[in-house]
């Protein structure tokens, strides 16, 4: 095997390749070493099971019912942690418990956590989830396998598609294939690839040939970072500090001058 | 001293719901934030946040309202104001961190906050800041214990820091106050565009400072109906002028936003939010504005508390449109706080109202007031008047 790439990593998510099979869920189960629920057949959208992402389900098969041309379809999408180059949930973080590794996934540091859940709150995507029935919670949200990816493996969704519609490789190459894909088959895809913008650009990749919000995917994301939204106030806290209390110092030194000035013994009325 | 009150019917029923909290609190550490609250995977903040935290530490804004007026802008005679203000500051800080502790999910880890750096964070600011003014508020009133207790060494040392960490507090509350509105920035695909703005930082700064001298002003008349006090009409009547200010100012910079940002037409569209926010606006903010611009408003007793709660309650009906009436998650059903949560809040709100009435009542803490009409309070005078000639608090 090729000694492992430095170069940030990335998922191509090809729906229109998912056939709804579910192993990618079955071995991020496995890998992660989650525990199995107990679910209900029709709990969700049609076959869609279970019906949100939770504590002990990192990534989700969404079966959404689409008519295309005269007759209804299942149309797949596919939920898990997006991965942003600038992670709102990091950027939120007051203890550094998440964090934007080198090779791309954003990892989080159980040791850290304090579990103020401004992660949860954060993000755009609704992805980290929380175990709230826990005496000591964690926040719980797909880690790309950040472990096999330093070993220069895939991560185990990836290696069990059976349909090819998950690749993954470095972020520049995932990025052309995505392009060629729609410049190949026009009719196939939307020409749209959910990640490579949305704010600020990710290391998932989303095709699809229905528009994504038909999909359940949240749009109308800015193409901007978020964290820039909260960077703007928060840059300007050391000197706004500095103005303030130099400005409230000069106030108060007159007041006071002015009270000595006029003998008031602090008195008041 | 003596440390101990008689108990009066308020006192118990304080103490009663003081319990109810409590219990709620023991099962929610034995066994877990899930089996009390609602909050959940779409909503991890809630009645806890929205109330709990940012009502709390926005009313709580009283501390550092009336410490500027007094001591920076130099407005002196409200000096008699300024023990109870920061008093009420100390309260609603530690009753905003009792809460923090309970809400987050691993609360002995709290510490870690002050052990990071974590500038992109908004919330790692507010941790920082809450903690030191926290600090800043306990130092100040402990010259109010230490007089009481003669302790006249230790009285100087904090009034030798006095000028220094008073400035210091103000400054951090300017801060945080708009840091805890920097947090909802982040989220402007969760918050109605009724109340999301990229000024959110300063409409909290500036609600809060609007919420301190009609919490100064509703204490004072508590104060007077409750420990039997003269209330200093006069006095009542320049700082409702200064509210009246307030609050006109704070309303035309929240519909200036509204109109500049162009979301001014969802106020006319036909939903909840628009409910909710015409609530706020109409009776947080109008009625006020109207009742205190009237001179009778200003001179009675009974104007006053009016108008003075409903600005206080107009602060918490704006901190809940923001954090949890106006935020909604797609593809899930909103949020309504469950009995545990609300009851754990009023248990904590509760504890501080009761320790605000224990202190006011064994520590001399309105003393330049005028002499009680009737007399609830015994044994207040100070053992050794250390009060000196100093002008400061």
């Amino acid at each position: 095997m090729s000694t492992p790439s430095v170069k940030p990593k990335a998922m191509i998510q090809d729906n229109t390749r998912c056939i709804g099979c579910r192993a990618c869920m079955v071995a991020c189960k496995s890998w992660n070493e989650l525990p199995e629920d107990k679910t209900d057949f029709f709990a969700g959208e049609g076959y869609q099971n279970p019906r949100d992402l939770d504590a002990n389900n990192y990534t989700l098969i969404t079966f959404n019912e689409i008519v295309t041309g005269a007759k209804p379809d299942w149309v797949f999408g596919r939920q898990l942690c997006m991965h942003c180059d600038h992670p709102a949930c990091a950027s939120a973080c007051p203890t550094t418990a998440l964090n934007k590794t080198e090779l791309g996934p954003v990892v989080f540091d159980a040791a850290r956590c304090i579990g103020c859940r401004a992660c949860m709150q954060a993000c755009p995507f609704l992805i980290p989830k929380y175990d709230y029935e826990n005496l000591a919670p964690k926040i719980h949200k797909c880690t790309f396998c950040a472990d096999r990816i330093e070993g220069g493996l895939k991560p185990a969704c990836a290696t069990v598609c059976p349909t090819g519609a998950i690749s993954f490789g470095d972020r520049d190459d995932m990025v052309a294939e995505a392009k060629r894909r729609i410049a190949e088959a026009p009719g196939t895809y939307i020409p749209q690839i959910y990640g490579l913008d949305e704010v600020g650009g990710t290391s998932v990749l989303h095709l699809s040939s229905v528009p994504f919000d038909q999909i359940g995917y949240i749009t109308g994301l800015p193409k901007t970072p978020m964290p820039d939204l909260t960077h703007r106030w928060l840059r300007a806290t050391a000197p706004v500090f500095a103005v303030l209390y130099a400005v409230f110092g000069a106030l108060n030194w007159i007041v006071r001058r002015r009270m000595r000035r006029q003998g008031h013994n602090g008195e008041h009325t | 001293m003596n440390w101990r009150i008689r108990l009066t019917w308020w006192d118990k029923l304080l103490l009663a719901v003081v319990a109810v909290g409590a219990v709620i609190g023991l099962v929610r550490f034995a066994t877990g934030i899930g089996t009390i609250a609602n909050i959940n995977n779409a909503y991890p903040w809630g009645w806890w946040v929205g109330y709990g935290i940012m009502t709390m530490i926005a009313i709580g804004g009283v501390g550092f309202t009336m410490t500027a007026l007094v001591e920076i802008f130099g407005v002196h005679r409200y000096h008699s104001f300024l023990r109870p203000a920061v008093l009420m500051g100390l309260l609603c800080y530690t009753s905003a961190i009792t809460m923090l502790m309970v809400e987050l999910g691993r609360p002995w880890m709290v510490w870690m906050v002050l052990v990071s750096w974590a500038p992109t964070s908004a919330l790692y600011e507010v941790g920082w800041c809450a903690f030191l003014y926290l600090t800043v508020l306990a130092l100040e009133f402990a010259q109010v214990p230490f007089e009481r207790l003669g302790w006249a060494k230790a009285l100087c040392v904090i009034r030798f820091i006095y000028i220094p960490i008073m400035l210091l507090g103000v400054t951090l509350s300017h801060l945080h106050q708009s840091s805890l509105g920097t947090l909802m920035t982040l989220i402007p695909h969760k918050v109605n565009a009724l109340w999301w703005s990229d000024n959110l930082p300063l409409l909290y700064l500036f609600s809060a400072m609007m919420a301190g001298p009609a919490m100064a002003i509703l204490e004072h008349l508590a104060a007077a109906r409750w420990l039997g006090f003269t209330p200093r009409m006069d006095l009542l009547a320049g700082l409702a002028r200064i509210e009246l200010w307030l609050v006109g100012l704070f309303l035309a910079f929240q519909m200036g936003d509204l109109f500049y940002r162009g979301a001014a037409d969802a106020m006319l569209s036909p939903s909840w939010f628009a409910v909710s926010f015409w609530v706020e606006i109409g009776f947080g903010l109008v009625l006020p504005l109207a009742l205190l611009l009237m001179p009778e408003v200003r001179q009675t007793r009974r104007g006053l508390a009016v108008a003075c709660s409903l600005v206080i309650a107009g602060v918490l009906l704006h901190r809940l449109n923001v954090a949890v009436i106006g935020l909604r998650v797609r593809h899930w059903e909103s949020y309504v706080p469950s009995f545990g949560e609300i009851g754990i809040t009023l248990g904590i709100t509760a504890a501080a109202v009761f320790a605000f009435g224990w202190l006011a009542r064994i520590l001399p803490i309105h003393e330049e007031l005028p002499p009680p009409e009737t007399s609830l309070r015994t044994e207040t005078q100070p053992a050794v008047s250390l009060r000196g000639a100093q002008g400061i608090f």
